[in-house]
């Protein structure tokens, strides 16, 4: 499957590899309380992300648009998403090193988190990535309507995610012992889902942005804001692709 | 050509000159163990320093003559405004100096290795030391022998093995004796080795090399490296006083040894970060606030166990709180009694 | 009267009177909160320091710009700091400390600070805009003019890179003046002026030591940072002929936050300072002062400064070269600028997370290093070097470009070997990457760990051998001038090459053993970082002052300069590196006077005044000859690079034709050749 860009056939590869994500999701889980086989849980992971990298995060872009005279918005944005890319590479870092932290720290264990309400943040997430998606195959479209409609289902999962994280989880954790301050997998987990719903919140921010603008019709021509929101939210979920197993997954359950 | 032939040979000079001048510095302290060893045995220390100190000042000279030879023979002359030969690269000449360093580097990663190897080479029958590195003092334990001292004594020839650790909620330190040329840092939380063999009889120091606060820079103590006789001798009278540990002023005096209070409080009334303890039972203390107490048992108990409680005037309250039982503290304020 | 004052002298009145306001205000401060008065202490101090600077460049320029940005930041510190307060005292913990705030309080007061910072003075401004949706003109004009615009937001790169120079030549001045104080203590055994019952800031003589020994580490280090950044600025988008650079914004944004970052880090040391070093090992770092908590939001926001300006110089050389520059004929400094760059887009990350992590563990009791909890004090040490190896790297890179770009044009010669130098630098940033633990040989990690890690450290050698070698075959018969800025370039090289000698034993591990945290260390790393950056910098900013100015500097003075530094720099570090070997250990206040130091430490305190006199030597030549240097408008080196090419100083939207590259970028004594070609505009 290439990557497409009239809108019908957009729309339907948005979808399809939805379902290749949701699918590798319950496979990875599947695994985890079956065999608990890392290897496997890792290979999903990288498959999963290279996905959104690809098809959601057009990261192939960063390629094809040397087109354009210089000081033209064809080249500027061409800048601009190199731009945004290296600034990804960078941030990836942080997680980069916050799973080392994991690693160092806990070894192959986990903490006591509640399973279930794991998989529903995770499923949210990833839920309001295709959201996203559509938002900006619409948008690219010229479809100003479908896009506020998406925008505004994305925006109420980012929400309901970070309620979710925040709100629910939070205290769940610390009702199962899990503290910040009492040992190291209280801190390793707060470190790891605070450092992720920061993020999560920057991009609820910059989605009103884009909504607020976007309903004004500010991008029915230059729409690139947009597709910065879309990469920056894929991001964060290609970030919680690699801690939801880190955290959730992988390693024998600490007494 | 001729250009060539006379650096070379400026090159040879060069780095013979500095590799005799730098060595006949003596640029180590006196090597006291096996491992700092020597230029001429091989795997040792000095003798791995000895190699990077040929391989430094040869290639030292091999940079420097030949800059140091174009400054002064191809110095534009006055008036003239051409550009020098126009000379690009060259590839042989590239490869040359990307490969024959590397073939350098191999060979040093090789001795490196080697001389580590020795360097940490176990002998199963080393005697083990137990080393506790506090803020700001250093305590060694004597298992064997259930000593605990405050300098570290070694017998000579006989290989050592220190096991060092800091308490739980403690900083880091670094045990390094120059003489001995190793150091090795001592973490909270976990036992780090230190092996050493001594080999020359005579005084030394540890001294902490991790920076671990204020008094870092005063965290030294003795390290004696006596012959096998002595060093008996200096264990049996240390059993005999730990004997007399059956006392409370016994049994304090060791804590005080143990915990390193001496870092802080001298015994002969001179000023250190904490008062000194001459003299100091049932005299008048002046407090921070500005208020005056006997140091009467009462008083002393409390300064032990809430150290922070009632601050001397002058000091800060930078005494740490150890967690004595009270009987310890009780032996603690029966030594200090003694202290006149 | 004030209105007719020369401004220089108002802002120093300003501070001189506000600084006194100031300290009196912090006396009744402390008065209220711990009812006693504490001349010493560290609250007055904080005041005089918050207070005179704000007033210093309230009087030089106004309400507006960087002034803005100061009281801004003070407020902000104010307001956030009693926001947490209030929380306090609601939640019914104690509201204000020792050090009239709280630690969370400081903490959140002084992150607000610093993003108040940012807004006052106005640095983000237009991405304010672009999110309430209104557009920004492409061609944005300047404000002020003549020397007024060096104090507000401009996003002329010409202009954020003197910025960002001065502020580096400031820093080093205060960083300097940090080590002659250190150093004057250090001129004889035993404890001279910082002793047991000296107070200052609140804190006594060694405590004090330990301070500023810790701060003239970090803050020369951000001058290094924010001086390379200088370099970059201005002369990679004019190398690349580029109108600016590809995120103009983003560079004035850069350049901005590096100030209330500098602020904070003086900030530490009234706030009782920190006594860890300048690598904050954790678990002492983790119960240090407050101070210990500016110093880590200070390099921590001083981070982003790094990362966003990296970022901005990878995209300016992918996307904005001229026509016709392709990979191979950028000129080498671009090289250099892009490894380094890569270097401070990923890797600063790190140290960023290793001192938010000791943040969180001392405010919200999280027990990443904490062993008491399961914590691992040594993983701390593997994070921040994992940056802070690589960081020496971003130190000197651009430093060997400019002796690479320097070298050809006063030898008359092609540099030799020009691809083999631009692929080393790259070669050095990636194994750089692989080297960190080699500053760990004897922490305690594991020990399997130790041998790789040599072997990988001792590889660097290779790369940074070739640029040597390809340097010393670009001089060999070439015809060689010695104006200053090539004296620096010279100074530069051989004192680099000391430096680097003397990494492979360090990186031998049973030799660290013994090398580890003595002044052998101190030794080295003063010669490459002078050799790698100092002198190389130096060497920069007597080459391209007449491009920025239209004047040169002073050739007598500059001359002076160097001959004055050089040998009392190789003194110093060849002194220290003696010492070091006898066992004179780093980081301490006063030594065993047995061992026979104090001659040699005498020694050292005198090289260090006298480097610092030539440095005095040449900021006065530097502001001097703005205004009173020889006139210099042409090409006065016969460079063959692009800016050397249009008149100086550079024109506000660098070149009016745009220029095609033609040729190879230092092909000296080809006849006939050229480097760029400018296009006619077609009318
Ligand atoms: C500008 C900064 C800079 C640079 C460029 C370097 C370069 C190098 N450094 Fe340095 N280093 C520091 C700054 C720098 N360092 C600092 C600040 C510290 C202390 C930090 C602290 O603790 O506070 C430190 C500490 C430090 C240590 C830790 C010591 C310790 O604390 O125990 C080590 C150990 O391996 C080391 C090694 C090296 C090596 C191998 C290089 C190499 O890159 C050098 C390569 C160059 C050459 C080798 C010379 C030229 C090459 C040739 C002529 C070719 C032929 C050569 C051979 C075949 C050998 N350095
Ligand atoms: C850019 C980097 C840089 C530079 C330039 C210097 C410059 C100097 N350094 Fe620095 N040094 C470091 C980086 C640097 N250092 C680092 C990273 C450490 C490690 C810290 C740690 O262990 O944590 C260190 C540690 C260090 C020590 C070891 C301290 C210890 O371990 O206890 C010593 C000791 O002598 C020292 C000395 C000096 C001296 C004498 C200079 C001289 O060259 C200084 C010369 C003076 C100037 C350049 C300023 C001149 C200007 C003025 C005097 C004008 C002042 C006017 C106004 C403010 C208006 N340094
Ligand atoms: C870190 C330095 C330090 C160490 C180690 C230390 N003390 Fe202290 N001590 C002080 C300081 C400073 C004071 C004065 C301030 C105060 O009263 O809290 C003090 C005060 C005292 C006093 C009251 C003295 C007086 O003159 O009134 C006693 C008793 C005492 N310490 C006992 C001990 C014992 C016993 C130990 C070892 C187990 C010890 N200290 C270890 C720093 C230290
Ligand atoms: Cu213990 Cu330094
Ligand atoms: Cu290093």
């Amino acid at each position: 499957m290439t990557h497409t860009s009239d809108k019908s056939s957009a729309y339907s590869q948005g979808i399809t590899i939805f379902v290749y994500l949701a699918v590798l999701t319950a496979l990875e889980f599947f695994v985890a309380v079956t065999i608990g086989f890392v290897q496997i849980m890792v290979a999903v992971a990288v498959v999963k992300a290279a996905l959104v990298m690809y098809y959601y995060m057009h990261i192939y872009k960063l390629n094809n648009d040397n087109e354009g005279e210089e000081n033209s918005y064809e080249y500027k944005t061409g800048t601009n998403r190199l731009g945004l890319w290296l600034f990804l590479l960078s941030d990836s870092f942080v997680f980069g090193a916050l799973l080392v932290v994991r690693f160092n720290l806990l070894g192959m264990t986990r903490p006591p988190l509640s399973q279930t309400l794991g998989l529903i943040v995770t499923a949210v997430l990833l839920i309001s990535s295709f959201f996203m998606n559509r938002a900006e195959v619409a948008i690219e479209n010229g479809d100003r309507k479908g896009f506020k409609t998406n925008i505004i289902i994305t925006l109420v999962m980012g929400i309901g995610f970070l309620l979710g994280v925040v709100g629910v989880e939070w205290p769940n954790a610390i009702a199962e012992g899990v503290w910040a301050s009492k040992n190291t997998y209280g801190a390793v987990f707060f470190m790891m889902t605070g450092m992720h719903a920061f993020h999560v919140l920057t991009g609820i921010i910059f989605l009103l942005i884009v909504l607020r603008n976007g309903s004004r019709g500010l991008y029915d021509e230059k729409h690139y804001p947009v597709e910065a929101v879309a990469v920056y939210w894929h991001f964060v979920d290609l970030v919680w692709i690699f801690f939801y197993p880190a955290l959730y997954l992988i390693g024998v359950l600490s007494s | 050509m001729r250009h060539f032939i006379v650096v070379g040979v400026l090159i040879i000079v060069m780095a013979f000159a500095t590799y005799f001048g730098l060595t006949s510095l003596g640029l180590m302290p006196v090597a006291a163990s096996a491992q700092a060893g020597s230029i001429s045995q091989a795997g040792s220390i000095d003798w791995m320093w000895n190699l990077q100190m040929i391989a430094m000042s040869f290639l030292f000279a091999l940079i420097a003559v030949p800059i140091g030879y174009s400054l002064i023979m191809f110095r534009r002359k006055k008036g003239d405004t051409t550009d020098a030969e126009h000379i690009e690269g060259n590839t042989a000449l590239e490869i040359t100096w990307t490969v024959v360093p590397l073939f350098i580097v191999v060979a040093f990663a090789y001795f490196g290795a080697y001389s580590l190897s020795e360097t940490l080479r176990a002998d199963p029958n080393a005697m083990v030391i137990k080393v506790m590195a506090r803020q700001w003092s250093w305590s060694f334990e004597y298992p064997q022998a259930g000593v605990i001292s405050n300098e570290l004594y070694l017998p000579v020839g006989k290989q050592v093995l220190l096991k060092m650790e800091s308490p739980l909620d403690g900083v880091l330190h670094s045990f390094f004796v120059p003489e001995f040329r190793m150091k090795q840092d001592v973490v909270p939380g976990r036992v780090t080795e230190y092996r050493v063999t001594p080999t020359l009889e005579g005084s030394y120091k540890v001294r902490c090399a991790e920076l671990c606060g204020t008094s870092h820079y005063n965290m030294e103590s003795p390290v004696n490296v006596v012959s096998q006789k002595n060093f008996d001798a200096w264990l049996n009278a240390r059993q005999v006083e730990a004997q007399a540990a059956k006392t409370p002023e016994g049994a304090g005096q060791l804590l005080v040894a143990a915990n390193g209070c001496t870092g802080c409080h001298s015994l002969d009334g001179k000023a250190g970060v904490g008062p000194t303890w001459q003299d100091l039972f049932n005299s008048q203390v002046k407090l921070a606030d500005g208020s005056t107490v006997t140091a009467d048992e009462a008083y002393l108990t409390e300064s032990i166990a809430a150290p922070n409680a009632k601050v001397v005037e002058g000091f800060q309250p930078a005494m740490p709180q150890y967690p004595f039982t009270p009987e310890e503290i009780a032996n603690l304020v029966a030594y200090i009694q003694t202290l006149k | 009267m004030m209105k007719n004052m020369n401004p220089v002298w108002r802002g120093l009145l300003f501070l001189v009177l506000f600084g006194l306001v100031g300290y009196a205000l912090g006396l009744g401060v402390d008065f209220l909160v711990v009812r006693s008065l504490r001349f010493s202490g560290s609250v007055p101090s904080l005041f005089t320091l918050l207070l005179g600077f704000t007033a210093f460049f309230f009087g030089l320029f106004g309400y507006r710009g960087i002034t803005r940005g100061l009281v801004w930041q003070v407020v902000g510190t104010l307001l956030g700091g009693f926001f947490v307060a209030g929380i306090r005292a609601i939640m019914g913990l104690s509201a204000f400390g020792d050090f009239f705030f709280t630690e969370p309080s400081w903490v959140f007061g002084a992150f607000v600070g610093a993003i108040s910072f940012i807004f006052g003075v106005g640095a983000v401004d237009d991405w304010v805009k672009w999110a309430r949706g209104i557009d920004t003109p492409e061609e944005h004009e300047e404000h002020y003019h003549g020397w007024e615009k060096y104090f507000a937001v401009s996003l002329d790169h010409k202009v954020i890179g003197i910025q960002y120079t001065v502020t580096a030549l400031l820093l080093i001045s205060i960083g300097g003046l940090f080590a002659l104080i250190f150093r004057t203590e250090l001129a004889q055994s035993s404890l001279q002026f910082l002793t047991l019952d000296m107070k200052l800031f609140g804190q006594n003589g060694p405590q004090l030591y330990n301070t500023l020994m810790s701060l003239h580490g970090m803050i020369m280090i951000v001058s290094i940072l924010l001086g390379v950044a200088g370099i970059m600025n201005y002369v990679v988008p004019l190398l690349l002929g580029a109108q600016d650079m590809a995120f103009p914004r983003l560079n004035a944004f850069s350049f901005w936050v590096a100030v209330p970052a500098s602020v904070l880090l003086l900030m530490s040391l009234v706030l009782g300072g920190f006594d860890t070093g300048w690598t904050a090992y954790p678990p002492l770092s983790a119960r240090a002062p407050v101070g210990m908590q500016m110093f880590f939001l200070g390099v921590f926001v001083a981070g982003w400064s790094s990362i966003l300006g990296g970022l901005n110089i990878v995209a300016t050389v992918l996307r904005m070269r001229a026509k016709g520059m392709t990979a191979f004929r950028m000129p080498i400094l671009v090289w250099a600028s892009i490894a380094t760059s890569i270097i401070s887009l990923t890797a600063t990350q790190l140290i960023g997370l290793s001192f938010q992590l000791v943040m969180f563990q001392r405010l919200f009791g999280m027990g990443f290093f904490d062993p008491a909890k399961g914590g691992n004090p040594v993983l701390f040490q593997h994070l921040f070097w994992f940056y802070s190896h690589p960081a020496v790297y971003v130190f000197v890179l651009p430093g060997l470009g400019v002796i690479s770009e320097l070298l050809p044009v006063f030898s008359r010669k092609p540099l030799f070997g020009y691809k083999w130098i631009a692929m080393s630098s790259l070669g050095i940033a990636l194994v750089g990457f692989l080297v960190w633990a080699h500053h760990m040989f004897t922490s305690g990690m594991n020990e399997y760990l130790r041998v790789p890690f040599m072997y990988s450290t001792l590889l660097v050698a290779i790369p940074t051998g070739v640029k040597f070698f390809s340097w010393v075959a670009t001089l060999w018969k070439g015809k060689i001038e010695t104006p200053t800025p090539m004296l620096f370039v010279l100074g530069g090289i051989v004192v680099f090459l000391l430096g680097g000698l003397t990494g492979p034993p360090n990186a031998t591990v049973s030799v660290d053993l013994h090398l580890h945290d003595t002044y052998f260390i101190v030794g080295h790393f003063h010669d490459t970082i002078f050799g790698g950056f100092v002198f190389p910098f130096f060497a920069a900013l007597y080459y391209w002052f007449p491009k920025a100015t239209g004047r040169r500097m002073n050739e007598t003075l500059g001359k002076i300069h160097f001959w004055l530094m050089t040998p009392a720099f190789f003194a110093l570090t060849l002194g220290m590196m003696r010492i070091g070997l006898l066992g004179m250990r780093r980081r301490i206040v006063d030594y065993d006077p047995t061992m026979g130091f104090d001659t040699y430490h005498l020694m050292l305190t005198v090289m260090g005044y006298l480097i610092a006199l030539s440095v005095l030597i040449f900021i006065y030549n530097f502001f001097n000859s703005i205004n009173n240097g020889e006139k210099a408008e042409g090409n006065i080196w016969n460079s063959r690079s692009p800016e050397w090419q249009v008149p100086s100083p550079m024109p506000t939207h660098n070149y009016d034709q745009p220029f095609e590259v033609v040729g190879e970028p230092y092909d000296y004594g080809l006849a006939g050749s050229k480097y760029v070609q400018f296009i006619e505009k077609k009318k």
